[in-house]
């Protein structure tokens, strides 16, 4: 629905597209394999996310899924950042810079912030990953037992 | 219509049928607020914009420096209260001919401790030169020049003005309300750095003007509240109103040359006609003046009454600047030229609009050939 | 695809309606009605007769006398020309000013300029409920204040200050009150033959007139002066110079005879639709908080807080809703409003309140489909929102 805020004059389709139906979010099933929790902002502030990346036994992000409490713009960053991430290595997902997503994408300087607490919740949820996370195995490695 | 005649172009134009129709929509259905984010307030918010574009479009000036205001008494006000207000003192030179709207914020800078000087003119309403240079000083800060008189119609060389007030380190304000619409105005080739301008006069509505004024001017907001107009004008814009200036504006500045060229022979037709008849002259005849107006001295009578002796034949025009209308005053401006007051009293101010044709012209002749006969009657001043 | 806009924003500014629209045209068409009411000859003559039953109609509607009406670019201007007319044209009697936290823009910025330019002010805050109580008023004057301004009604929540007992007040002590009553005009009754209010501004597009036209009320009995704002040929009797805009001016007259006619019995159905909306809204959401006092509030406005969610997404999400959040002159601005902060609403609640106004031209179907669209997008926000 893109009704009569009338987007166009502000942000692009894009980003609306993925305001007003975010890709990937939720969160997975607990007790699924995988899984990294990372998470960054604060309520009060006006912004928090919480990003968990599903990552396989030889460190790729198998599949993304996020939460998120915030302005238009960090809900549009998660979605496009959890289809951006699938299929990467988890070192270049912690590295990946949803800042230049948010120039790519016309963003002023101002809403900058919402992309940087994007990227904080991925990389503190990449911190995580040689901890007490059991890694998903790979896609390829399916153990069926007799 | 029960005006057969409308001679007062300068008191106020006609709404142009093509501004009333860009105005009109927006005083139908739902519009939004322009400071509001929604798209009724975005669609508003871009119409304004555009009459932004096309008001600065006018002078040569950037849409930037546009501030909308309730009119041109308005946009003076803010150019003078909001250059000195609240500044340390200094001293304010004002040519001697400035509109009411000029006059009256300068008598307010008075009250609040400013030295006003007056600018001296000519016999032919323009501007004392000489005089202009011995006055300007490091402590006069506004300098306020008319580009051209709304009695007289005499046009003023701003922009050798603005120059010698910038080699003093004041700014000029030129209230450009009479010229816009009738002449060429250019706002940087002027060198101003305030220039008031009024929709009413050029075929728009009433109720808007503007204040150009170059961004660096430090100005202080006279109507405070709700940062419109980057926060030096605060208030819910007039958007009809805004609207209706903007397309004023942009056929103002399309049509220039053929309105120009049709109100000078308007007034070169007015100017042969009265050569013939005695007793009636006409101020600053030979100097350079808008296009529309003739300003006339009728011997031995009374401007109000000449005008009343007019209407009465179904012909408006007017004694001297509107405002002043019943007042008694003679004129200000033919005052400051050094008419005996007399002499004054007697000014008949015929200003012509698109809607007037040399038929107009012969009626009125024909009409001030039969009042100013009657010399010796009733008329006459004592 | 887009719907068409359900507006809900009455309070930042109405439609005009159609029969002022009409009037209006008939000025800016008739060829006898665009002159300049200050000339002398027949045309100026058939303006000033209709701008003078334009300041009789608005005067009708409050109980002024005419020439206690002064007509002005808009409420704005007219809180601009009321709050520093008097505070410097009085500031020999004393410099202390008194107003609330709360107060429009218009109010706020004037006073705070007075204060750069060495008056003094006391900001009073609201009650919880958004209200001015009159003995927070008494308690602050002063021998040397000079003014009060409290508005009528707030346009944020909506609130009703019962200015009948600060007037009381304020009469008592022999000081000055000036009422922004930009947002109760036509919707409230207000007679100032029986209030001692002695300065009053008007907004003619809160109440389907046109933009860019306002009034101002300033007492004759007994008699309150001021400084002019804008000087220059004199007119409005010395107090506010500069050519009228006949059709403006008309346009707000014919606004204020439909509302005095229509106020009986439109104040009740605006509210109804009003209660309507927040049933729908409380029911679908029970989490939902209503900002300001539950019951003195005018008939159209109703803020709400909505809980747990981020309130510019809230706001994108409800695109189909033309609302608010904060006043119209500073949505772009998206501060908190100040005005929710000032009642104890903390930055994300202000942050996530919107407000609804129903005005003559909504309609129960509107409220219905706009009470289904805030719930709907109120739970996909805070499913999406991070639990805890």
């Amino acid at each position: 629905m893109n009704g009569s805020m009338d987007p166009d004059t502000e942000y692009s389709a894009t980003v609306w597209k993925h305001f007003h139906t975010p890709s990937n979010a939720g969160e997975f099933l607990a007790g699924t394999a995988g899984v990294l929790n990372g998470e960054a902002g604060a309520r009060q502030h006006g912004r928090a996310v919480a990003f968990q990346l599903q990552v396989t036994a030889d460190g790729q992000v198998a599949d993304c899924r996020y939460r998120v409490y915030g302005c238009p713009v960090t809900i549009a960053l998660c979605s496009l950042t959890s289809e951006a991430l699938k299929g990467q290595p988890l070192t270049a997902a912690a590295a990946y810079s949803v800042v230049s997503l948010a120039e790519q994408l016309g963003l002023p300087a101002e809403k900058h912030a919402a992309a940087i607490t994007v990227e904080d919740a991925i990389r503190s949820a990449a911190g995580r990953y040689n901890s007490h996370v059991q890694p998903l195995a790979a896609a390829t490695e399916f153990t069926y037992r007799a | 219509m029960n005006m057969a005649i409308y001679l007062d172009h300068n008191a106020t134009t006609p709404l142009d049928p093509r501004v009333l129709d860009a105005m009109l929509p927006w005083l139908q259905g739902v519009h939004g607020n322009p400071s509001s984010i929604h798209r009724p307030g975005r669609e508003a918010r871009a119409a304004l914009d555009r009459a932004r574009m096309q008001v600065a479009a006018l002078v040569n000036a950037q849409p930037a420096q546009v501030i909308f205001t309730s009119g041109g008494t308005e946009a003076d006000n803010l150019a003078l209260k909001g250059v000195c207000s609240g500044k340390p003192r200094g001293r304010i030179l004002v040519s001697a001919i400035e509109h009411a709207a000029v006059l009256g914020p300068v008598e307010d800078l008075i009250r609040q401790g400013w030295q006003v000087q007056r600018l001296p003119v000519d016999h032919e309403c323009r501007l004392d030169f000489n005089a202009l240079q011995k006055m300007l000083g490091d402590d006069v800060r506004l300098v306020s020049l008319m580009l051209a008189n709304n009695e007289t119609g005499v046009i003023q060389d701003v922009k050798a003005v603005a120059d010698c007030a910038k080699r003093h380190g004041a700014l000029l304000h030129t209230d450009a309300i009479q010229a816009a619409g009738k002449l060429p105005v250019d706002f940087v080739a002027l060198g101003a750095n305030l220039m008031s301008l009024s929709a009413h006069k050029l075929g728009g509505p009433r109720g808007v003007g503007a204040l150009i004024v170059d961004r660096r001017v430090d100005l202080a907001p006279q109507i405070t509240g709700g940062g419109q107009e980057h926060g030096l004008r605060g208030g819910t814009e007039n958007l009809a109103g805004i609207i209706g200036f903007g397309k004023a504006a942009e056929l103002a500045r399309l049509e220039l040359d053929v309105r120009n060229r049709h109100l000078r022979a308007l007034r070169n037709n007015l100017e042969a006609g009265l050569q013939s008849m005695s007793g009636i002259s006409i101020f600053a005849e030979q100097v350079e003046r808008l296009p529309n107006t003739v300003q006339l001295g009728v011997a031995g009578f009374d401007g109000e009454m000449v005008v009343m002796e007019l209407d009465k034949r179904g012909i408006a025009a007017s004694s001297g600047s509107a405002c002043h209308s019943g007042s008694g005053q003679p004129s200000h401006v033919l005052l400051a030229m050094g008419v005996d007051e007399a002499y004054a009293r007697s000014a008949v101010r015929i200003s012509f609009g698109m809607s007037n044709s040399m038929d107009d012209v012969q009626t009125l002749l024909a009409a001030l050939m039969t009042i100013a006969s009657k010399r010796s009657g009733a008329l006459a001043l004592a | 695809m887009n719907q068409k806009t359900i507006y809900l924003d009455y309070a930042a500014t109405t439609p005009v309606d159609p029969r002022v629209a009409e009037k209006m045209s008939g000025c800016l068409t008739c060829e006898g009605m665009f002159a300049n009411p200050a000339s002398a000859h027949g045309p100026g003559r058939a303006a000033r007769g209709a701008v003078e039953q334009a300041r009789n109609q608005v005067a009708a509607l409050v109980g002024a006398e005419p020439g206690e009406i002064i007509f002005t670019s808009g409420a704005t201007e007219s809180d601009n020309l009321a709050i520093k007319g008097v505070a410097h044209f009085y500031k020999h009697k004393g410099r202390h000013l008194v107003t609330s936290r709360i107060e429009h823009k218009a109010v706020l910025d004037t006073c705070k300029q007075l204060e750069r330019d060495g008056f003094e002010v006391t900001w009073l805050k609201p009650d919880a409920d958004g209200l001015i109580q009159p003995p927070m008023v008494e308690q602050v004057l002063r021998p040397d204040t000079v003014l009060v301004s409290i508005m009528h009604v707030n346009n944020e929540i909506g609130t009703i200050n019962d200015i009948a007992a600060i007037g009381r007040i304020t009469r008592k002590h022999g000081v000055f009150f000036h009422v922004d009553a930009a947002q109760s005009a036509g919707k409230l009754p207000i007679d100032l033959k029986t209030l001692f209010v002695d300065l009053m501004s008007f907004s003619g597009h809160k109440l389907y007139g046109p933009k860019g036209i306002g009034a101002l009320y300033v007492r004759r009995q007994p008699r309150v002066q001021l400084d002019p704002l804008i000087h220059g040929g004199g007119h409005e009797h010395g107090l506010r110079s500069g050519t009228l805009a006949t059709h403006q001016i008309v346009g707000m007259g014919e606004a204020f005879s439909l509302a005095r006619q229509e106020l009986t019995k439109e104040a009740p159905h605006l509210r109804a639709l009003r209660e309507k909306l927040w049933q729908a809204l409380h029911t679908a959401v029970p989490q939902a908080m209503l900002n300001g006092h539950p019951t003195e509030r005018v008939c159209g406005i109703l803020n709400v807080a909505f809980p747990g969610i981020e309130g510019e997404s809230l706001l994108f999400a409800c695109g189909a809703l033309a609302v608010s959040s904060g006043s119209a002159c500073t949505s772009a601005d998206r501060q908190p409003s100040f005005v929710l902060r000032a009642l104890g609403r903390d930055d994300q609640l202000a942050g996530s309140s919107i407000r609804f106004s129903v005005g003559r031209f909504t309609t129960s179907a509107e409220v219905e489909a706009a009470a289904r669209i805030v719930s709907e997008e109120y739970r996909r926000l805070l499913d999406l929102a991070p639990v805890g």
